[in-house]
């Protein structure tokens, strides 16, 4: 982003009109643009402090007069949703540490040059994001490795994400050789080598792959809707889900059929619906504009040298 | 694949050297060995469990012992419906995704690139990519919230005195909506590809043109849109390459059965007929390894075409 700042010069350059047409209609595009997308979110927080009275009368009010936490009393009452935070929290907390040591020593492993096989060891990684196997075999083999109903299953089966492996990969290689060499001079062994002079120098590599991985976990759900039946252990998105969008399919499937029950039976849920919502994606919401910079990174980095 | 072959074509004296070389590199193999453990286990292990598809799946005896069955599989496959409607439906979301989606996020960077160094652009941005990193069960929970048959839309337009809508049981609608809907999620996220791009541009080239009297939409017309487009062409390719990924997470969170001859595709129905019916793992996986195998071609293809046009390819 450092560089995109640098170019402030441009736009003030001499001779040029500061503002004129094209601005303006530029300015207003992406203005609108971005309250198409933080409407629908605003939205999503109004209705769920919105007291079912006020909602029934109008629903789609860009603030409630009298704002109230009731959704949110019925939410967490409800019980599902700290089912979902505890889950979500277990594999957060189990899952990330695994996939950061299992990535970061692979990915240190492929960096390291002239050892006999490396070509084919990074090969054998690297066919993993042109072929898969699938999730038939993948749900069968979790089954005899008994480890369906366990969150273990959800955790070890994202163990490694290549593409991160690959970003990681190419950090440490960009790393100067001097480093490294001076080490093996001082009679430094592999792993001293990764944990006291790679690691250190690596921060923003590690940290973006961290936020990676950890916004993966949080957003866990397909593999966890396959693997873990048991409903004491179902995570966030997947308390979501049954919070809202089954409930929805439901809704939409019988259309046209909107008698007056109904809709009041809908509208009654649907502030508790929205505070499901926005309890899920709070977490997310709060660090985001914090880290941004950290994921923008990361994606630069992976794009520039893959 | 280097070692097996210098094993192979040189003499015992490069043999003893190529063992002592391993012998010398030991740790990084150590270091190397849970990652490799981990793709063996649950990359390649399921790879080999597609050899499903060519047998008659028996649960006592599972993958390995089931007996073979030769193209059995494929003979119901290519005599099912529904599995055509999926493929013709994955293929057109697909396409029209390239149509509808591809450009968005290039347009977005060049628009995006005007308020350079900006603050306003630094909280647009923010904005923009937001949405990329939650689930498609939340973006999904918010376009239901929005679209819903009592959703907030719907409660726009009766206020304003007209017919509701229902957008996502409409056989005509769900498509639009599955495109607008991405768009609203990704396209801000993928417009920083473009953004970086935009950044490598000789600024030399914008402050001639200042001088030469261009405006600014000339400037994003003749230096700044031909400055991305090797970058475009190389992500065009890309996404030609996952053409048999139409899109399975939103798909699966934003359908209803009432629109699933518009929206089920190859994936969804995968999971429907092995995770939600009595389920018959022999002919799903039929269906996932042609699935993988086509991605597999298109991938190499685009690939291979990415490198020949002088970019980089996919990896390395």
């Amino acid at each position: 982003m450092k560089a995109l700042g640098k170019k402030k010069t441009v736009s003030l350059a001499p001779g040029e009109k500061s503002i004129d047409a094209f601005l303006i209609v530029t300015y207003i595009v992406l203005i609108l643009l971005a309250l198409a997308i933080v409407v629908p979110f605003l939205n999503v927080f109004v209705i769920s402090i919105t007291s079912e009275g006020e909602y029934v009368r109008s629903p789609f009010m860009l603030f409630p007069t009298e704002p109230t936490f009731d959704s949110y009393k019925a939410l967490f009452a409800d019980g599902r949703i700290w089912i979902g935070y505890r889950t979500t929290l277990i594999i957060l907390g189990l899952g990330l540490p695994v996939n950061m040591v299992l990535t970061v020593c692979t990915a240190y492993a492929l960096s390291r040059p002239g050892y006999p096989g490396r070509k084919f060891f990074m090969l054998f990684a690297l066919f993993t994001m042109f072929f898969s196997g699938g999730i038939i075999p993948l749900y069968l083999l979790v089954k005899s490795l008994a480890l369906t109903n366990s969150i273990w299953s959800v955790i070890l089966v994202s163990g490694i994400n290549t593409f991160y492996l690959i970003i990681m990969r190419n950090y440490f290689m960009a790393l100067p050789d001097a480093l490294i060499e001076s080490a093996k001079i001082d009679g430094a062994n592999e792993w001293t080598i990764l944990f006291r002079i790679i690691l250190p120098i690596s921060a923003p590599i590690l940290a973006t792959v961290t936020l990676f991985y950890a916004v993966d976990r949080w957003n866990e759900w397909f593999n966890a809707m396959i693997f873990i039946r048991d409903t004491q252990m179902t995570p966030l998105q997947l308390v979501l889900r049954s919070i809202v969008i089954d409930a929805q399919m439901i809704d939409s499937s019988v259309l046209g059929s909107s008698s007056a029950a109904s809709d009041s039976m809908v509208r009654f849920a649907q502030g508790m619906k929205m505070a499901a919502v926005f309890v899920t994606m709070a977490p997310i919401m709060v660090v985001y504009p914090f880290l941004q910079k950290y994921f923008v990174k990361g994606v630069l980095v992976g794009a520039i040298k893959a | 694949m280097a070692a097996t072959r210098k094993k192979a074509s040189a003499g015992a004296p490069a043999q003893r050297s190529l063992w002592k070389r391993i012998l010398m590199n030991w740790q990084i193999y150590v270091l190397l060995l849970p990652g490799l453990i981990w793709y063996i286990v649950f990359c390649y292990f399921p790879m080999g469990g597609l050899s499903l598809a060519f047998k008659t799946y028996k649960a006592n005896l599972g993958i390995w012992g089931s007996p073979w069955a030769g193209l059995t599989n494929y003979n119901f496959v290519f005599r099912d419906p529904e599995f055509f409607r999926a493929l013709g439906n994955t293929i057109v979301i697909s396409l029209s995704r390239l149509v509808f989606q591809f450009p968005v996020p290039v347009v977005l960077a060049l628009l995006l690139n005007e308020l350079r160094g900006s603050r306003t652009q630094r909280v647009l941005q923010t904005i923009y990519t937001f949405p990329h990193f939650l689930s498609w069960v939340i973006v999904a929970s918010v376009m239901l919230n929005l679209l819903g048959n009592n959703g907030t839309v719907n409660a726009a337009l009766g206020a304003a005195g007209l017919e509701p809508v229902n957008f996502l049981g409409d056989e005509k609608l769900f498509r639009p909506i599955l495109y607008i809907s991405e768009n609203w999620k990704s396209a801000g996220w993928s417009a920083i590809i473009y953004m970086a791009a935009i950044a490598g541009i000789d600024t030399e080239q914008y402050e001639a043109a200042t001088i030469d009297g261009a405006g600014r939409l000339q400037k994003m017309l003749y230096i700044t849109l031909p400055g991305v487009k090797a970058t475009v062409v190389v992500m065009f390719i890309l996404a030609v390459g996952g053409i048999m990924n139409a899109g399975f997470d939103q798909i699966f969170n934003l359908s209803n059965p009432v629109v699933r001859n518009v929206s089920d595709i190859l994936d969804t129905y995968i999971y429907r007929i092995t995770f939600q019916s009595s389920a018959d793992f022999s002919f799903s996986t039929a269906i996932a390894l042609f699935k993988s195998v086509i991605n597999f071609i298109f991938l190499i293809s685009c690939d291979r075409i990415s490198k020949l046009v002088g970019e980089s390819g996919l990896f390395a």
